[in-house]
């Protein structure tokens, strides 16, 4: 079939699939933090958790078993669910603090 | 962190709930008019930053910005790189139609002449201060990544197959389906074993035809893209979902490709699309620290 080539904004799920988590991402947390009050420069810095770049082209055989499974973003997504799990907590100790006080 | 945490105590219960469905922008996003209600400022202005690009100057791009009212967008810099940013409300962006199109606008168009490493959606700084700290923070990351990005842009390619159509080619094609489907419509009493066979023997035919259409393709894009990446296909139509990091200067090579390969494939669909900033190619996770005491 003949293939035409759509700019990048023109579909949404594409953009969504890319922008959500893609690309630089600060913790969501840090998020709210930013919201709420003035953090970085006054009391706190960036640092960077992680980086990667994924620069190889991979063995197309590779690919095609990594699309099901997907190990190495995986162990990536495993990291990020432990991490989300102890910012969970952490956010439930500042709620709690937060209701403590306000009592 | 644990100073730190202490910080967002105003974060309310709820958005441990959300922030389970994964995606931290949207997830917490709703939380955050409440969470902003206790500030002193209600019409304060932030910085929502696209992108990070390399410049030494100060750079405009125009009223491209997130937000009802298009806002000036334009750059902050700190030695060579910059962050790509406009003014906006201190808030929580959902990710709509319009803010998440108005966010990839902006990086498609300062990627026309700049290399653009993407932020995720939905980033607000609070202040031009704060986003320096950004750029100084994370310097080397960012010019690190820059260099390797240096004129190169994403594609996304996506096909998609009509299973029905591939079950009959693959009826005419093997012919012990075939005749195992042949023994099905003809006899009689129960066929429940023999549909169980054919039902598995299709199943597995889709599958290594499918796995040779992809490893076909990608193999054929090899030498004029830099990198790759498999995504996981949505839905059952889609048997391919990949994105392509290509350089500046291959970029027609591998338009003409991918047409050709779509010229030799007519029972499959393409999507193809792009280009894009690298958001597959790059992974940036950024999280806050106590200061130093004296910094």
């Amino acid at each position: 079939m003949p293939v035409e080539r759509a700019s990048g904004g023109s579909s949404l799920i594409d953009v969504l699939d890319r922008v959500l988590d893609k690309g630089i991402v600060i913790d969501a947390w840090v998020r709210v933090s930013l919201v709420g009050i003035d953090l970085i420069t006054v009391e706190a810095r960036v640092v960077v958790a992680s980086i990667d770049t994924y620069l190889k082209y991979s063995e197309a055989v590779a690919q095609t078993t990594t699309a099901s499974s997907r190990p190495v973003d995986g162990r990536a997504h495993e990291a990020l669910l432990a991490e989300n799990a102890a910012l969970k907590a952490q956010l439930a100790a500042g709620t709690r603090a937060k209701r403590r006080r306000t009592e | 962190m644990p100073e730190v945490q202490k910080k967002k105590r105003g974060a309310k219960a709820s958005a441990r709930a959300r922030a389970k469905e994964g995606a931290g922008a949207r997830a917490l996003a709703p939380e955050v008019p409440a969470d902003a209600g206790p500030k002193p400022e209600g019409g304060a202005r932030g910085k929502y930053v696209y992108c990070i690009i390399q410049s030494g100057e100060t750079l405009r791009f125009g009223p491209l910005g997130i937000g009802a009212d298009p806002a000036d967008v334009h750059t902050v810099n700190y030695k060579d790189i910059a962050a790509v940013v406009s003014d906006t409300p201190i808030e929580v962006h959902d990710p709509t139609r319009e803010n998440v199109l108005a966010h990839e606008r902006v990086n498609e168009t300062v990627m026309r002449k700049y290399t653009v490493i993407p932020m995720s959606f939905g980033t607000v700084f609070k202040t031009r201060d704060d986003i320096v700290e950004l750029l100084r923070s994370a310097y080397d990351a960012f010019h690190d990544v820059l260099v390797k990005m240096q004129d190169k842009l994403e594609f996304g390619l996506k096909v998609l197959w009509d299973r029905d159509v591939m079950i009959r080619e693959i009826e005419r094609a093997d012919e012990d389906i075939r005749n195992l489907k042949n023994q099905i419509g003809a006899q009689k009493g129960s066929t429940y074993f023999a549909r169980m066979q054919f039902g598995r023997l299709v199943d597995a035919a889709l599958q290594s035809m499918s796995e040779k259409y992809v490893e076909d393709i990608f193999e054929a894009l090899r030498d004029v893209a830099v990198a790759s990446r498999a995504n996981k296909p949505i839905g059952d139509k889609m048997i391919m979902n990949a994105a392509f990091l290509v350089s500046r200067d291959k970029e027609l090579a591998f338009d003409h490709r991918v047409k050709q390969i779509g010229a030799r494939h007519d029972k499959l669909t393409f999507k193809y699309t792009g280009p894009w900033p690298p958001y597959n190619f790059v992974n940036i996770r950024l999280k806050l620290e106590r200061a130093k005491e004296g910094k």
